[in-house]
């Protein structure tokens, strides 16, 4: 995929850059909020990441500004500010996820993955299925192979949330921000105890392991291959 | 000397009060004395009027009833006594018959002035007369004035009383308005004084007072509260500096000898990557104290009510009951909730879920397995909210309760438990962003930590309920 990376930072720029081409993406790099404006208008890219402070023109300017040209494409902000409400005036600007500095590389691969491939709200589907397991959203059940399995509500949305994300990392932060809104990092092992639930309640009548443990990225949710016993 | 006090002298608001009445009282005072001046001129002039009327009159009948001769013989008299009038009578010629007046040609009945020289008296300065003129009949003059000198003595006095009073009062108030001001200006001077010493770095100068609570010992003693405010500020913005330098520097040397150590020692490509795991763990710590610090600078820094909505108290609580309470079991612990429904409070969603995590946190991290913990939140809207974290463990030194909000505090017991000693000091300042008290106790066993929210959007004060 293809992504412009709006950066002022040289060091930052390349280590993100360096990070983003191993896995096999396309990157833009501009310095500047105008050079970042003139390459996002351009279009064609499938995510957009944005400093919050540049020179020339500001991350939430800049986003504001290249929404108005009707660029649509996601935009994860990087700053190093991570105030007090620091992150809700660069969602409200148009920015679709936030992450501040300094951040682990896997934390910003997960995040772009996720945003690349979120999906237009009108096309949320409202069952979600993984190999076996499947998920409805409205009715709030859940079965494996036609058992049903009861959670707890925020392991319903824990679930919910590794299902959207099928096939891609999630991140610990990622988790607690989505699932229990929390914009700190708790020193304790909040996601590991509700993943290590979750897992035994979905394998409570057998069947693989769906949910992999990903030593220093995240979790990913995974369908079993089809002729997995 | 003069030449830089006068100027600064005349600028002293004090000084313009006194010249600006100065010359409010200066100027009544012209206006009093004009008016009395004239007034005392006309009443002596209508007086003088009236006895030269009758005195006319008189010598009219006199002069018609017995004759000239008698007339003359009556002003002769007149003019050998002591009369304070002048006279004059001349015929038909212009010749002088009778009075101390002389001739005076071409005199026309009615009022005029005569000027009568004075040979001895005054040094030959002519006497001014105001003089009725009348024709008897058969072409006699009489004249009868009085003399102006009088009048003229009489204005004297009153102008030069009223010049004497204008220019005392006006020196007087000149004096006083200097001397006021420069009681004024040393004062001034005093707290300027003050300020320039603290500007130049000593903060522990104060205003000084004389206790007699006047406007200026009032502004002192208030600058003092604010030079004592600012100084306490400056102490803990010092101590945080120098423990930042403290609490950095042993992770940071750590950091350092361990890759140092590396490069000199390690053998083989496992040693340089356990090397290079044990730096990244140390160098996320490090990470992690400096967002802990950013993050309750900038709490301490914001202002209050500053993007503050109306949080559901009770959905936070719960919130963090369920995401601790797994971890909570793993551990051994019991975590229970009694929250109270339907509790919102106005404030920051996002730091109120930080700060009651980081109680529940600190409990679970500071006490033994089987340790009970209970979040609770009782009170409502309108009255107010009380959130609690209490737990049954070892609980905390008396002597160390006041400290656990101290930035860097870690009690005795907690030296050995992992933590930066910053979980409360953040706990505190958004207690005092949102106007909440904050109440350690030890509970014997264990420790009790109390958020006393005030009503919503009422008043400011928090809302005090009885402990269980």
């Amino acid at each position: 995929m293809k992504v412009l990376l709006i950066e002022d930072d040289q060091e930052t720029s390349a280590y993100v850059a360096r990070g983003l081409r191993e896995q096999g993406h396309v990157v833009d790099l501009a310095a500047t909020g105008r050079d970042g404006l003139f390459l996002a208008t351009e279009g064609g890219h499938d995510v957009l990441i944005v400093d919050r402070m540049l020179p020339g023109l500001d991350g939430i300017g800049l986003v504001q500004a290249f929404r108005g040209t009707g660029v649509k494409a996601p935009v994860l902000f990087l700053t190093a500010l991570g105030g007090v409400g620091d992150r809700v005036r660069g969602l409200d600007a148009g920015g679709d996820d936030y992450l501040v500095k300094p951040f682990a590389f896997a934390e910003l691969l997960a995040r772009v993955n996720a945003l690349a491939r979120r999906p237009p709200l009108s096309d949320t589907p409202t069952v979600l299925q993984a190999g076996d397991l499947e998920m409805d959203l409205l009715g709030r059940t859940v079965t494996r192979g036609g058992k049903t399995i009861d959670l707890q509500p925020r392991e319903f949305q824990l679930l919910a949330f590794l299902m959207r994300n099928l096939d891609r990392v999630v991140t610990r932060t990622m988790l607690l921000e989505a699932v229990w809104d929390f914009h700190f990092d708790p020193k304790t092992n909040i996601v590991e105890s509700h993943i290590s639930r979750l897992r035994s309640k979905l394998s409570q009548y057998g069947g693989a392991e769906l949910i992999h443990t990903l030593r220093g990225s995240g979790y990913a949710l995974r369908a079993p291959p089809p002729d997995d016993p | 000397m003069i030449r830089i006090v006068l100027p600064r002298l005349l600028r002293v608001a004090s000084f313009r009060f006194a010249a600006f009445y100065v010359a409010v009282f200066a100027g009544s005072a012209l206006v009093l004395g004009i008016a009395v001046f004239f007034e005392a001129r006309s009443a002596l002039q209508q007086q003088m009027t009236a006895r030269i009327e009758t005195e006319v009159t008189f010598l009219r009948v006199e002069f018609q009833s017995e004759g000239l001769a008698h007339l003359i013989d009556i002003v002769r008299k007149r003019g050998q006594g002591a009369s304070a009038l002048d006279y004059l009578v001349q015929d038909r010629t212009g010749a002088h018959l009778a009075g101390e007046v002389p001739a005076t040609p071409g005199l026309t009945p009615g009022w005029t002035r005569i000027e009568v020289p004075q040979a001895s008296e005054d040094g030959g300065r002519p006497e001014r007369v105001r003089a009725l003129v009348s024709d008897l009949g058969d072409g006699v003059l009489l004249a009868v004035g009085g003399d102006l000198q009088q009048v003229d003595n009489l204005e004297k006095a009153i102008a030069t009383a009223f010049l004497w009073t204008i220019g005392l009062a006006a020196m007087l108030g000149i004096v006083g308005g200097v001397l006021l001001s420069r009681a004024f200006l040393r004062r001034v001077d005093a707290i300027s004084r003050t300020a320039e010493a603290i500007i130049d770095g000593d903060l522990t100068r104060r205003v000084p007072t004389r206790g007699t609570g006047d406007d200026l010992d009032r502004l002192a003693g208030t600058l003092n509260h604010m030079l004592d405010r600012i100084g306490i500020l400056m102490e803990s913005l010092r101590q945080v500096s120098s423990d930042v330098a403290h609490d950095l520097r042993t992770p940071l040397t750590r950091l350092y000898q361990r890759l140092e150590g590396t490069r000199t020692h390690a053998q083989s490509m496992a040693d340089y990557e356990s090397a290079i795991d044990a730096a990244t763990g140390e160098a996320q710590r490090l990470l992690d104290i400096f967002s802990a610090l950013l993050r309750i600078a900038q709490v301490e820094g914001a202002s209050p009510r500053s993007g503050f909505g109306d949080v559901d108290l009770s959905a936070v609580a719960e919130t963090v009951a369920d995401a601790y309470r797994p971890d909570a079991e793993e551990a051994g612990h019991a975590l229970t909730a009694t929250i109270t429904q339907g509790v919102v409070v106005s404030g920051d969603k996002e730091l109120l879920t930080q700060a009651l995590a980081n109680l529940v946190e600190n409990a679970l991290r500071h006490t033994p397995p089987g340790t009970r913990i209970d979040i609770r939140l009782e009170g409502s809207t309108e009255t107010g909210a009380r959130l609690s974290v209490e737990d049954d463990g070892p609980g905390v030194a008396e002597t160390d309760l006041p400290h656990l909000t101290d930035r860097f505090y870690r009690g005795e017991r907690s030296r050995t438990t992992p933590g930066n000693g910053l979980g409360l000091s953040l706990v505190s300042a958004v207690a005092e962003l949102h106007g909440a008290r904050l109440e350690l106790d030890a509970v014997k066993p264990g420790l009790r930590v109390v958020l006393f929210f005030p009503a919503a959007e009422k008043s400011s004060h928090p809302n005090r309920q009885p402990s269980i």
